[in-house]
């Protein structure tokens, strides 16, 4: 598992849209600089600042975007060059094999949550809004990985479509609009998709936030592991079903 | 040219691209109507008469059309590249920028469909649920509004499409431009400037989404025309590059 993991890494290495993609980080914190401007006078919250940057657009819409089509690409360029077959001939474990595409995702998301945290204390700190505080910087580096291991977790059913499938658009409408549909549920119901139970776990200690909704933790959970469950076994076997 | 938009029209019949694009307009238009659920102030917002097209469009805008529109633009240009059919095209001859421009206007065309697509949609949900208070002019009023929005929308975002038709193999980056780029507009509505110069949201003030002066309107105007340009200019800049690589 571990090699099989290492060979996935490497094969990253090739494909430089994956470091362009991170560019997407930016969009929040960069944002932040326009919207912050007007209330600077009036003293900006340093938590209020990094739920703008890090704690809200960016785990909802930006990350499962970029995971979704990361999780496509991972998936399709294997197919396209008719790696598979060579890869079943080895012969490979398809749920390890699946699983060590998992964990790269999971490390993308990583890396993706952390550049966003150095970004939010980068744009804050450079204009003036906020002063760095080590105190408020755990916090942010605490939430911001919540995010992304959560959030890998709950794209793994995009993972398991683009495993099933041979086509990138299939998967790729459906990252926009499942991340759409988690979006909107935040407001209906929050424990019926993963993005939004997400979002009610990593919301229940965010000072200032108030939901419309009674948290519940145990059922946020819940949503997530039978989503989870559900899609490691299209997975694995649509892989198993594929020669 | 009209060979070229009859083959593009006759290739998509066969991709399962469409089918996938009407998929996601109904979940969109399912998605926003599970949000009319939400009650405020006492009633849900569905039981508002229009507010289902209202707010289908704009969320549609902001989150998922575009990119829908770009992916499709994009994989039109890359799948000759990628299913190693230009050559064959080249054979013909076909000229490739008659065949670009025949894609493009392809791209269009089903971006208008696109949004009438909602438009169907959301009207005979609004028309089970209130159809005693809908007017015949609210509806052209909105029928105009999507029809706007189809055309402006691929106005907007026809200079990524360019600029993948230039890359050849970049549709994975349409795909994330497009979205952060119709996702950006959502927080440009908020600056009175911005809503009138930034492309996504100048499609909203020409369709009559937003409130607009005809000054704006004009505006705006000028700035998805810009994009248009700045799509022919990339375009053109292509097409001479790949003139140059047949005669080497």
């Amino acid at each position: 598992m571990l090699k099989l993991t290492q060979t996935e890494f490497l094969k990253l290495r090739r494909r430089k849209f994956i470091l362009l993609m991170l560019l997407a980080a930016l969009l929040m914190p960069f944002l932040a600089i326009f919207y912050f401007r007007d209330i600077r006078e009036t003293g900006i919250d340093t938590i209020q600042f990094y739920k703008w940057t890090a704690f809200s657009y960016t785990p909802w819409i930006i990350l499962p975007v970029v995971l979704g089509v990361f999780s496509t690409m991972l998936m399709y360029d294997e197919h396209q060059n008719d790696m598979l077959k060579q890869l079943w001939i080895v012969p490979i474990s398809k749920t390890k094999y699946f699983f060590s595409k998992f964990i790269v995702v999971l490390s993308y998301s990583i890396c993706f949550m952390l550049l966003t945290a150095g970004l939010s204390v980068i744009f804050g700190t450079l204009p003036g809004y906020i002063t760095f505080e080590w105190s408020s910087f755990c916090y942010l580096l605490k939430k911001c990985m919540e995010i992304a291991i959560l959030t890998s977790f709950a794209i793994l059913p995009l993972l398991a479509v683009a495993a099933a499938g041979k086509s990138y658009i299939f998967p790729v409408c459906l990252t926009l609009v499942y991340t759409f549909l988690g979006f909107i549920l935040l407001m209906v119901n929050m424990y019926l998709h993963p993005l939004s139970s997400m979002t009610a776990i990593v919301m229940r200690d965010i000072p200032g936030v108030v939901l419309t909704q009674t948290l519940n933790i145990p059922a946020a959970f819940i949503c997530i592991a039978i989503w989870c469950a559900g899609s490691v076994v299209l997975a694995i076997l649509a892989l198993g079903k594929r020669k | 040219m009209k060979q070229l938009l009859w083959a593009e029209r006759r290739k998509l019949r066969h991709s399962k691209i469409v089918w996938i694009a009407v998929f996601a307009v109904v979940m969109i238009a399912v998605i926003v109507f599970a949000e009319g659920q939400f009650v405020f102030k006492g009633s849900r917002y569905i039981d508002g008469a229009g507010w289902f097209m209202t707010a289908a469009q704009s969320l549609a805008t902001f989150f998922v059309l575009p990119a829908v529109i770009a992916l499709l633009g994009s994989y039109m240009i890359c799948r000759e590249e990628q299913e190693d059919t230009l050559k064959s095209l080249r054979l013909v001859p076909v000229d490739e920028a008659k065949l670009t421009v025949a894609k493009m206007i392809v791209a269009m065309v089903f971006s208008i469909l696109i949004y009438l697509l909602l438009f169907v949609i959301t009207f005979a949900v609004e028309a089970i649920m209130h159809f005693g208070t809908l007017s015949i002019q609210t509806v052209w009023g909105f029928l105009f509004t999507y029809f706007v929005n189809g055309i402006g929308v691929f106005f907007a975002i026809s200079p990524i499409v360019a600029l993948v038709a230039r890359m050849k193999k970049g549709y994975w980056l349409a795909l994330v431009f497009a979205e952060i780029y119709s996702f950006a507009g959502l927080f440009a509505s908020m600056s009175e400037i911005l809503k009138i110069a930034y492309p996504i949201t100048a499609v909203f003030n020409l369709s009559g989404y937003y409130e607009a002066t005809i000054g704006n309107k004009a505006i705006s105007l000028v700035i998805l025309l810009l994009c248009i340009t700045l799509t022919i200019f990339i375009l053109s800049g292509f097409n001479r590059n790949s003139k140059r690589i047949d005669v080497q």
